[in-house]
């Protein structure tokens, strides 16, 4: 049993597993899940997608050319059984994937390094283009104060208004009243208006 | 030597059987009767070998080869590509080709020095052949069939063609090929003459139903009982065409 490695994602397939597609011209397209199938289907590019191995390759997130991938392919020549090559062959595949290991580990340092610098350098930039970000600190306290002044004043104008309340209470009727009074008159007002565009 | 075989109650012998100089192939079948036809006529002269070609029976449609070497299609899984490695002589190389044309026994018709192939056969496949099979190779058809495999059945001594290639045709075909052809059927007149049989230098496998005018053509063209293949010219030619025209 061969474990084929999906054509969008290149993750492995295992037997029982995916679907194959194949093409009017005998190639065959191997999927791992229906996800790959589907976004192969519709005529996707794994190159441009970033969950596949192709994309990270081709974006060089990954190591993508190294004489130790070159080990694995499916080989149309076959050798004849051999116990001592398969020893030797089984020692030197655990030793390819421990390089292999090594290697894609100092890729990522390698691509990690200065990322720091960087950041700093970023954020330098940032703060040189909005010195107030700088005061932070100021401009809390004082939009602080503020707030303490306007509730304190609330509270102050809230009491005044209680205690003219109480006297206000006799006035009042009498100044709806006027009010009232005031009212239709603007309203024949209007109608007079009204009357004069019609004639 | 020529003898008559069946498998499964088929006389299709070239399709689950394949024969060269070097070794011989054969179907893994419900029952031994298949293989002993071959193992009582070849015996320890070459390598039997019981397989599958991509997990089915038709080893002979789906492969190519001869006394230097094997082609299997792509289908070919690599646990049957590592048996017939195993199998088969140092001296015989395999090959996988990665062909669309995979039935590679019905569009590769050779024997140890030339090789008639399917016309619409990809460009590295020819190099392939050329290379593993050691051979020279020809795009053909036979009698306007472009599945060279299934029409033609060839060994180093002679040729024998579907039934209605022309004169002309054969003509060519013999000083391409620079062995004696003749147009003949197999199995009480199949036409399908390189699926109906096997044959190398010295043996010839035909289905069951082969009538005896049949096995003497076989016989003769392919020199099987130090005949001249010029006795078919004569008298032989004059029973096949009463029989089937």
């Amino acid at each position: 049993m061969r474990i084929y490695s999906c054509h969008f994602c290149s993750s492995p397939v295992y037997p029982g597993h995916g679907i194959t597609f194949v093409r009017n011209d005998a190639k065959e397209f191997k999927f791992c899940r229906s996800k790959c199938h589907k976004n192969f289907k519709q005529r996707r590019n794994p190159r441009k997608l970033k969950w596949t191995k192709a994309f990270r390759k081709a974006a060089g997130k990954e190591l993508a050319v190294d004489s130790t991938l070159t080990f694995a392919k499916r080989r149309n020549v076959p050798v004849r059984y051999n116990r001592d090559l398969v020893e030797t062959t089984l020692n030197a595949m655990s030793r390819i994937e421990e390089i292999r290991q090594r290697r894609e580990r100092a890729f990522y340092k390698n691509r990690m390094r200065g990322n720091k610098e960087r950041a700093l350098a970023s954020d330098k930039k940032l703060v040189e283009s909005n010195p107030e970000l700088l005061k932070m600190r100021d401009v809390e306290l004082r939009i602080k104060e503020e707030k303490r002044i306007a509730r304190e004043e609330r509270k102050r104008q809230e009491e005044e208004a209680a205690d003219q309340q109480d006297e206000e209470m006799d006035v009042s009727e009498e100044e709806e009243s006027e009010q009232e009074q005031e009212e239709p008159q603007t309203i024949l007002l209007k109608n007079k208006r009204r009357n004069k565009v019609k004639f | 030597m020529a003898a008559r075989a069946q498998f499964e109650n088929s006389n299709e012998v070239g399709v689950f059987s394949k024969l060269t100089n070097s070794y011989s192939l054969v179907a893994v079948g419900g029952s031994e009767n298949f293989y002993s036809a071959f193992e009582a006529e070849l015996g320890d002269v070459i390598p039997i070998i019981h397989t599958t070609i991509a997990g089915t029976r038709i080893v002979g449609r789906m492969t190519a080869g001869n006394r230097r070497g094997l082609l299997v299609p792509t289908q070919t899984t690599d646990q049957e590509l590592l048996h017939l490695r195993n199998s088969l002589p140092d001296s015989v190389k395999i090959q996988r080709i990665e062909e669309r044309l995979s039935a590679l026994g019905n569009v590769i018709c050779c024997n140890d020095y030339v090789a008639l192939v399917h016309p619409d056969i990809e460009r590295e496949t020819e190099e392939i052949i050329a290379d593993v099979l050691g051979v020279e190779v020809f795009k053909q058809t036979i009698a306007g069939n472009v599945l060279v495999g299934s029409y033609c059945s060839l060994s180093n001594q002679g040729g024998l063609v579907h039934p209605q290639t022309s004169i002309q045709d054969q003509e060519e075909l013999s000083s391409l090929l620079q062995v004696p052809i003749v147009a003949g059927t197999i199995n009480r007149g199949s036409n399908v003459v390189g699926a109906g049989m096997v044959v190398n230098d010295w043996l010839a496998v035909a289905g069951l139903d082969t009538t005896a005018p049949e096995l003497s053509v076989i016989e003769s063209i392919f020199r099987l009982q130090d005949n001249q293949p010029d006795a078919i010219g004569s008298d032989l030619r004059d029973t096949l065409i009463e029989t089937y025209s």
